[in-house]
């Protein structure tokens, strides 16, 4: 048994951060378990993928390569890994938890005869892997058992990027490994990436919003909160008042007569929190609410509040939003 | 003078060409009259039987036979001039009963009412006093329709009313006339001839028009179903609702065919008066429509060309359409028995309505927020949980336990109830009580609702309930009655003006509280709940701050008539002692069973944004422009829509303020008893 | 086009958390249970594809009895039969053992298209439907929004992260686990209620699948996170309050 491997994720030709932080992960086990944490890449062309990697603190790096596998297909994936894995046959074997994983690794590991841990977050002696239940109110203690080699996804942010060190003396090894694929073995045919259609407004999809309510006072007042938005990569949405006066289009008003959202992060800016709207924000994964007035019920409704101006924390926010954003 | 001793003239005799012409446009007359009633009464008895229809009790049918037919009441009250003018027509028309059957038998010379005799004098001066009155009356209809043209009767003149209106005064006319003529004058021929020429067309007339209301009417006031938006129960494993033709039951069909397009539920229907597509009137004159052309035994949907689909389901179910019928038309039952058809089968699709069904069908509230909320409010505000022990059990509603001015309310009256020394707990669990599904027409989901929530009614030993929302209140009294036995629920309103004389007034606010008791409006609002400690959550209850009373100077509170308590419950007394425990009572131009509904019911605040105008900021308007002070609502539904509504208002509005709220501000600072 | 679709009756989204005697699993008693949320959209998709392209909708359901009302939920709103694979006990399987348990339900029927949510409320590995299509030896593709069959085989609308999404072409028959929000839910009606109860339900014995049930990953132990949901108040001046926030969006909430 060699050890833990953990597979990297290309993002727009680089690292992704969500890689990095199963690499922490890894060695986290690493240090629990006492074997060596490695790296894998994958992909058509990935010599400089692999020198990011082994630019970091991390054992080998092995460049898993094979021209049918430069679009991302299950079936692709999961044929090269499964090769890889035969070969090395590693305790362990570190994904990062994103669509593509979970589109493959369950897969993968069934064809090993085992079951994918996924969406870890956080490894404790054992080594036992918790993972969250019931939408993130109950947390779960998993073990595996027997010989074969345990495969876990780690959640984004559950580790932290930023305790991965540089490599200390000179980079990691590099080799590649590569995989047999018959042409015909690759059965689903993906298309391009492509963005939603350009439709007007759709709060639905939206993972960021920020919502407007009249605690904003004026419209001359909207410019500042279309900035923090921006600076967020989010869509803006309003209560119903707002767009009844015409600040903003009535696409864009949440709640029971509006749009039900249900993104990553809701915030909140001088919204009262009226059944209606609360209605509409229900299904956010995170609430931060921002008020002048301490008893609004928007607040109970929130996993963060600030009581305050808007007109001060506003732009404040956007400049903490900036800063975070360069690091 | 003259007429008191002129006696009514008429031909003494006939000749047998007279005679045998009179058989023979007699009998083309009622020939004519039964072809096309016979068809009528067809389609009604071959229309499906209703399943739930008692006769008995009957007392109540016959009260309001006499009292809405014969006297006229609704008639008349509901529009005082124009009712009163067709009173007259109609009192003579029953007063010209054995005139009538006398003036044909003297035609062959049979007789029997002599004008000159003791009672034929008194009798034809009887009638002749009607005559008169209805002949002003008709003329005043007349000139109403064509020359005023309400916008009510319709946008198009009916030059066949106008033409029923001109043989009615002919009518009147020609009997009049005929106590200024004598026996023996060739003029009384020619009167006679022409009345009973009128008659004679106006017979066969009569079921081709409106004015088919003269023989149904007073049947279908008499088979009314017997309560006031009564939706009857599905009948059978193939009843979904009204879909087609042949789902329409006798009782629909005999309200069809009994409008008289008066106009007056358009007049008073919310949606109508702000720019909807929806128009009762129209919706039942779509179903004559559709039984004329069609007949009850059509599988053509119902909804389409007779009535948009979409119509239906603008309806708030104010019920101000069927209160106001004069002719005994059952509204409310047809819309949402319209909606049953779309909605038990899917057809209706609407992504809100949706939202609400898949909610309620997995969930316990209609808002789709979970049940821990509810909780979380119970904990918070200290409201003692129901243990079989208390006799009041205190339903929160959806607007009560999840909504922030609900909870308001719902806090302030516990507060109250507190007070009064009423002991009462809340529910543990609580399920939506169903009541906008039921008005949409989900029978499925609603049915579920009322057997869950009687199972945990019963099993929790619940004896009686008091809730501030007229929705669960009628829903739980009347409509689970369907699937069990509710036990006996009264409004929050009804149970204050029972201890009315234990609750102090307002104005007298300031001597109890300059007994040494401590002022700051703050600790006002603390000393409503205790505060679980370490929570860091805000007030739930938040009273604003008083303005400070100087004697004289109280609050003008105009007070707004829920329809779900008004019309639909026939409370209207109690929620104003209540309002003037605590104000100088203001009425808003439309009140009592004339209020207008602020566009909440029928589950429309559950369904995406209204077309036109929106209901709930005309009522506002309306409530504003008393120059009241307070706004006070009973009924979180009204409440929730006019604080949207005032809200474009900023700073100048009125407050807001339920009953409870209004009520717990007159309590004594200490609160609790 | 015979359509598969494979759901699970989990607890009701708000359902209260309390941890049973032995720290396994949620305490059962007191529990509604209702159909998963991502297996409704993945019902709702097979219905309007059996709408448009003809053919039958089988739902197939392992669970102890209480699955009942979920199997006629799903034939009210349109599924044609439903197959329940009595299983008392779902727990002391892993994922593995699951999908094998559907994949030998599934194997006699020879659909044209397995649907399954993309993952459950309860336990939300999504993993079942990507297992199955392993093991049925089918090709497959997860996080669908929305399915149309064409003369090759499936073409298929996939989320991507950060608002992108892909078309993949994939041959008949297939797997694909579907994501909630691609299409509109109906609601359940009387009739739909009222004609389900003609449907046929095949009652099949666990055992009768002899499925290998051995885990190989085991559920130890179940706790409540520490952190119960409490608004954060941060207070401060406006710049110390904005920079407490975005630290506590990227690593407490790591939403940022």
């Amino acid at each position: 048994m060699s050890g833990i491997w953990v597979v990297l994720e290309e993002r727009e030709g680089r690292i992704g951060r969500i890689s990095w932080e199963a690499v922490v992960a890894g060695q986290k086990l690493a240090a629990l378990t006492g074997l060596a944490a490695n790296a894998v890449v994958i992909g058509a062309q990935t010599e400089a993928l692999a020198a990011e990697v082994a630019a970091k603190a991390v054992g080998k790096v092995v460049r898993v390569e094979h021209p049918l596998l430069a679009a991302y297909t299950a079936d692709g994936f999961t044929l090269a890994l499964q090769q890889f894995i035969e070969k090395e046959s590693p305790s362990y074997v570190v994904f990062p938890h994103t669509y593509q994983v979970r589109d493959y690794a369950p897969a993968l590991a069934a064809r090993l005869g085992q079951v994918l841990i996924g969406d870890v977050t956080a490894i404790g002696e054992g080594p036992v892997f918790t993972r969250q239940l019931m939408q993130g109110r109950l947390n779960g203690s998993y073990r595996h058992l027997g010989d074969g080699p345990c495969l876990i996804s780690v959640q984004a942010g559950a580790f932290r990027a930023e305790e991965l060190a540089a490599a200390a003396a000179g980079a990691a090894e590099v080799t590649v490994f590569s995989p047999s694929i018959e042409p015909a073995r690759i059965r689903t045919k993906p298309s391009e990436r492509f963005r939603g259609a350009a439709q007007t407004v759709d709060l639905t999809a939206a993972q960021m919003i920020v919502g407007v309510g009249r605690g904003i006072k004026d419209a001359d007042k909207l410019p500042l909160v279309q900035e923090l938005a921006t600076a967020l990569g989010a869509e803006l949405g309003a209560s119903r008042p707002i767009c009844d006066n015409g600040w903003l289009p009535m696409e864009r008003q949440i709640g029971s007569s509006g749009q039900t959202i249900s993104p990553k992060l809701y915030i909140a800016l001088g919204i009262s929190g009226a059944i209606q709207h609360l209605v509409g924000i229900k299904g956010s994964q995170c609430v931060v609410a921002i008020n002048k007035d301490p008893d609004a019920p928007i607040f109970e409704a929130a996993d963060y509040g600030i009581v305050g101006d808007l007109a001060d924390l506003v732009p404040a926010l956007t400049e903490a939003v900036k800063a975070a954003a360069q690091q | 003078m003259l007429l008191l001793t002129a006696t009514l003239a008429e031909p003494q005799h006939f000749s047998v060409a007279e005679k045998l012409l009179l058989v023979v446009l007699v009998a083309a007359s009622a020939g004519g009259f039964w072809l096309r009633f016979r068809v009528v009464l067809n389609k009604i008895l071959r229309s499906k039987k209703d399943a739930s229809f008692h006769l008995f009790p009957i007392g109540k049918r016959v009260w309001d036979f006499v009292w809405e037919v014969a006297f006229q009441a609704k008639v008349i009250r509901q529009r005082p001039l124009p009712g009163l003018a067709h009173a007259f027509v109609f009192w003579g028309f029953c007063a010209f009963v054995l005139v009538t059957l006398n003036h044909f038998a003297s035609g062959f010379g049979a007789g029997f009412l002599d004008p000159a005799g003791p009672f034929g004098r008194f009798y034809y001066g009887f009638a002749a006093v009607f005559a008169l009155a209805c002949a002003v009356g008709i003329l005043g209809l007349f000139i109403r329709r064509f020359v005023v043209r309400p916008k009510w009767l319709g946008k198009e003149l009916s030059y066949q009313s106008g033409f029923i209106a001109f043989l009615i005064f002919l009518l009147m006319v020609t009997y009049l006339a005929a106590f200024f003529v004598s026996d023996a004058d060739p003029a009384t021929r020619v009167l006679w001839w022409v009345h009973t020429l009128a008659l004679l067309t106006f017979l066969p007339i009569i079921p081709h028009t409106k004015h088919l209301h003269l023989v149904l009417s007073p049947a279908t006031v008499f088979l009314s179903r017997g309560g006031f938006s009564r939706i009857p129960p599905l009948d059978g494993d193939d009843d979904f609702g009204l879909i087609a033709g042949t789902d329409l039951t006798r009782l629909v069909s005999l309200q069809a065919y009994s409008c008289v397009e008066c106009g007056r539920c358009t007049e008073h229907c919310p949606a109508a008066n702000t720019g909807k597509l929806l128009n009762p009137k129209e919706v039942i004159l779509g179903l004559r429509g559709y039984l004329n052309d069609l007949g009850p035994k059509s599988e053509e949907p119902l909804l389409g060309k007779y009535t948009p689909p979409q119509v239906p389901f603008q309806c708030t179910t104010c019920g101000a359409c069927e209160f106001q019928c004069p002719v005994g038309i059952e509204h409310l039952p047809i819309l949402i028995g319209l909606r049953r058809g779309a909605v038990n089968t899917g057809a209706w699709e609407d992504d809100h309505g949706a939202k609400l069904f898949l909610a309620l069908e997995r969930g316990a509230n209609a808002h789709g927020l979970p049940t821990s909320e509810r909780d979380k409010f119970i904990r918070r505000a200290g409201l003692p949980i129901f243990d079989g022990t208390q006799e009041y059990c205190l339903w929160l509603g959806c607007m009560g336990g999840y909504d922030p001015k609900g909870r308001e309310i719902i806090a302030d009256f516990a507060r109250v109830m507190n007070y009064l020394g009423a002991s009462f707990g809340v529910l543990r669990e609580e399920k939506c009580c169903g009541d906008p599904v039921r008005r949409l027409g989900n029978d499925f989901v609603f049915q579920q609702l009322a057997e869950a929530n009687l199972k945990a009614l019963a099993q929790d030993k619940v004896k009686r309930v008091v809730s501030i929302c007229p929705h669960c209140v009628r829903t739980l009294q009347e409509d689970w009655k369907d699937y069990g036995t509710p036990p006996p629920v009264e409004h929050h309103s009804e149970f204050l003006a029972r201890f009315a004389d234990k609750l102090p007034k307002r104005s007298n606010r300031r001597v109890e509280l300059s007994l040494n008791e401590p002022q700051p409006l703050a600790a006002n609002s603390l000393a409503r709940y205790p505060r679980e400690a370490g929570a860091n959550s805000p007030h739930l209850s938040k009273s604003q701050p008083q303005p400070p009373l100087s004697t004289g100077n109280e609050d003008k509170i105009v007070f707004h008539d829920p329809c779900y308590l008004g019309r639909y419950r026939n409370v209207y007394k109690q929620p104003r002692t209540v309002v003037k425990l605590s104000g100088e009572l203001v009425e808003a131009p439309r009140n009592h069973e004339r209020s207008f509904c602020c566009g909440a019911g029928g589950g429309l605040v559950f369904l995406g944004d209204e077309t036109g105008e929106r209901i709930g900021k005309v009522r506002a308007a309306e409530l504003v422009a008393t120059g009241a002070s307070v706004i006070g609502t009973a009924c979180p539904f009204c409440n929730s829509i006019f604080r949207d509504a005032l809200a474009e208002q900023g700073e100048g509005a009125p407050q807001l303020l339920d009953i409870a709220q209004l009520t717990a501000r007159g309590l004594p600072v200490s609160g609790a008893s | 086009m015979k359509i598969i679709v494979a759901i699970k009756q989990v607890p009701e989204r708000d359902a209260q958390v309390r941890i049973d005697a032995a720290a396994k699993w949620i305490e059962e008693s007191g529990l509604q249970h209702a159909l998963n949320e991502s297996d409704a959209y993945a019902l709702e998709e097979a219905l309007q594809l059996k709408e448009k392209n003809g053919g039958e909708v089988v739902v197939l359901i392992a669970g102890p009895e209480r699955v009942g009302p979920t199997i006629r939920e799903a034939l009210a709103k349109g599924a044609d039969r439903a197959i329940h694979i009595d299983c008392a006990d779902l727990g002391k399987l892993d994922a593995l053992g699951v999908a094998r348990l559907l994949a030998a339900a599934i194997k006699p029927e020879s659909p044209d298209l397995v649907l399954t949510g993309l993952q459950s409320d309860d336990l939300g590995q999504g993993q079942t439907g990507v297992i199955l299509a392993e093991l049925l030896g089918l090709p497959h593709s997860s996080l669908i929004l929305h399915v149309e069959k064409t003369d090759a085989g499936l073409t298929v609308k996939r989320e991507l992260e950060e608002g992108w999404f892909q078309t993949i072409e994939l041959p008949a028959p297939a797997v694909l686990t579907i994501q909630s929000g691609g299409n509109k839910l109906r609601y359940a009606t009387l009739m739909g209620i009222k004609r389900a109860r003609s449907k046929p339900v095949l009652q099949v014995a666990e055992a009768e699948l002899a499925i290998d049930a051995a885990p190989v990953v085991v559920l130890e132990r179940v706790a409540l996170p520490q952190k119960q949901k409490s608004t954060q108040i941060l207070s401060g001046t406006p710049k110390d309050a904005a920079a407490a926030l975005v630290e506590k969006l990227k690593f407490e909430a790591r939403v940022l």
